[in-house]
């Protein structure tokens, strides 16, 4: 987190958010505050909130109490201003299809009233950067989706945004394209002061960021660098399969508090090293298989939220490609 | 690659004008892109005309009379072709406007919406820009039926075209409002097909476009020759008095007051657009 000068408005800024759908609650009294130049990352699991944060910061809905301020100008009342510190990526894909990409870029500098001079200078720069200058003609819809998403994060700068909103940049996308997204998103931050936020449940990916917010059931669970994260909320772990059933059975018996069951293997929380000695030095000779595992991020997920990150229900989009691939309404 | 002095610059009066004026025009110029590039939509725009003017036309041609078993009830001084000619216009402008607001649900659907909404444009001109887009495309399929004027024996003074294109316009604005009010209510593409053909054909049949009714008989003699539905649903149609304007313009026929066609049409573009506003703000 770069240091901002003490007079400079936060990036952006959430005054006691709350918002429900009907009786179900999505925002709980959420506030929390993003500096300038900070690569932040909200974490949670599926419905707990992150999506309908980013939508009230973005102004696409409005929340039932609290303030957003983006670089000091209110989302409400001060929206024109706001957007046009935001760049914005959606989820799901909002590219014309029948645009070429040069053309989305434009369509996009003319909305956010870039002049044509900046605009054809800036849209240069970034196909650079996102390496479609080749593809600069080519259809949108002829794009891969790691290209769609690529032009899609080039396009949120246009306009030379200062905040960049990501929400899930690399949901279905292969290991692959999800490298060479990430590999774009810190030669943008490189090359310009840029503040970043992002959703993602893929845990591994937020390990670069400055801040992680865990979010679960519209409230703050934890937030703090990923480091003090990992010491605060995970715990180290012994994996362990034994070698028979009655050696299995004298693990549970004497370790039972610490034990988990994770098909053939077991698993037990470590407090201290001592424990591991003791658990050794009495059953080290009757193991098939031992690892150790270090904690991570995906730890202090599971211990905060009690759910994996990757537990997902498949999104509109998605359930939308399935039907229509099942042939739409007439074959049902 | 820092910011330019663009993002900083205090937002003043004239630039937030051009900013404005220039997403408007980002907008409609993505409507006509669209639709030029959907090749389907121009095969339709000329094929509709063709089948109108050249087959229903030219059939009905010689049974365009008024004499009823040498009975003489009403005499139109127009062929029937003549006499169809601007009501093809607007029926050309009709299926084209509606059929634009389907982009409005494939925005909503594809997520192309959001992109627009988070942007610093108000929502009243990224409607502006949907609607002057479609309304173009309307426009520049009406005049495709202009192209068939001289098959159809009407031969328009130059100084009577000025008058019928600005009723074009008119009409092409206000009914691709209409086609976003009804997008705003049906949400799937198959579904809006069928309901803007539920709205659209019996507005056309229904706007004495393919039959007239004589300005010279009184509602109780026009009764006699048609029943009474029948003449009050013309007469509320609102495309009635449109069609009724075009052909005053074009073939100098008129059988309301030529009045009525512009005020209609007015009224059709404030209200439809009003009501496709106060929708999307909601929205």
């Amino acid at each position: 987190m770069s240091a901002s000068p003490p007079d400079m408005p936060p990036a952006v800024e959430f005054t006691g958010i709350s918002k429900r759908y009907g009786r179900t609650v999505a925002l709980d009294d959420v506030s929390l505050e993003i500096g300038d130049g900070e690569f932040f990352a909200l974490l949670g699991p599926n419905g707990a909130g992150k999506t309908t944060l980013l939508h009230i910061l973005c102004t696409i809905l409005q929340p039932d109490s609290g303030s957003v301020t983006v670089r000091g100008a209110d989302v409400v009342r001060n929206a024109r201003r706001a957007r046009q510190n935001l760049g914005v990526v959606f989820q799901e894909s909002s590219l014309d299809d029948r645009l070429t990409v040069y053309e989305n870029l434009e369509f996009h500098g003319l909305v956010y009233g870039v002049p044509a001079a900046i605009r054809r200078e800036r849209i240069a720069q970034l196909l650079d950067i996102v390496e479609l200058t080749e593809r600069r003609d080519t259809v949108a819809r002829a794009l891969s989706s790691g290209m769609r998403r690529r032009l899609e994060i080039a396009r949120a700068l246009v306009h030379d945004s200062r905040v960049l909103v990501l929400d899930e940049p690399t949901v279905g996308l292969d290991a692959q394209s999800r490298g060479t997204v990430w590999r774009h998103i810190e030669r943008l931050r490189a090359e310009r002061e840029l503040t970043i936020i992002v959703t993602t449940h893929y845990v591994e990916e937020v390990e670069g960021a400055d801040r992680v917010c865990i979010i679960d059931h519209g409230k703050i669970g934890a937030l703090d660098t990923p480091a003090n994260l990992k010491a605060q909320y995970g715990s180290e772990s012994l994996r362990l399969v034994p070698r028979d059933e009655a050696t299995r059975n004298e693990l549970l018996a004497q370790f039972a508090d610490r034990a988990s069951e994770r098909g053939e293997a077991l698993v037990f929380t470590v407090p201290d090293t001592a424990f591991v000695d003791a658990l050794l030095g009495q059953y080290g000779t009757r193991l098939r298989e031992l690892s150790y595992e270090h904690s991570s991020l995906e730890g202090a997920f599971l211990a905060l939220t009690g759910r994996g990150a990757k537990d997902q229900l498949a999104g509109p989009r998605e359930r939308t490609l399935a039907f229509a691939r099942q042939g739409g309404e007439h074959t049902r | 690659m820092n910011p330019g002095p663009f993002a900083e610059a205090p937002e003043t009066f004239s630039r937030r004008l051009r900013s404005d004026v220039g997403g408007v025009y980002a907008i409609w110029l993505r409507e006509v892109k669209r639709a030029t590039r959907d090749r389907g939509q121009l095969i339709g725009g000329i094929s509709r005309p063709l089948l109108w003017v050249l087959i229903l036309g030219i059939g009905l041609n010689p049974y365009f009379r008024g004499e009823v078993y040498g009975e003489v009830r009403f005499i139109v001084p127009f062929t029937y072709l003549q006499f169809i000619f601007p009501a093809v216009i607007a029926l050309n402008i009709m299926y084209t406007s509606v059929q634009s607001a389907v982009s409005m649900i494939w925005d909503r659907q594809f997520g192309f919406l959001r992109e627009v909404l988070v942007s610093p444009l108000p929502r009243s001109l990224i409607l502006l820009g949907k609607v002057l887009g479609g309304a173009t495309v309307a426009f520049f399929h009406g005049c495709l039926v202009l192209i068939l004027a001289r098959f159809a024996d009407v031969s328009i003074a130059p100084a009577d075209i000025g008058y019928g294109l600005l009723l074009m316009a008119l009409l092409a604005f206000g009914l691709t409002s209409l086609g976003i009010v009804i997008a705003n209510r049906i949400r799937s593409f198959e579904g809006f097909g069928v309901f803007s053909n539920a709205v659209i054909l019996p507005l056309y049949f229904l706007s004495s476009s393919i039959f007239p009714i004589d300005p010279g008989l009184t509602r109780a003699q026009a009764v006699v020759v048609y029943p009474e539905w029948l003449i009050t649903l013309v007469q509320i149609n609102p495309m009635t008095y449109a069609v009724d304007a075009l052909r005053g313009a074009l073939i100098h026929f008129n059988q309301f007051d030529p009045k009525m066609g512009m005020l209609v049409l007015l009224g059709m573009c404030v209200l439809f657009f009003g009501i496709a506003l106060a929708e999307f703000r909601r929205s």
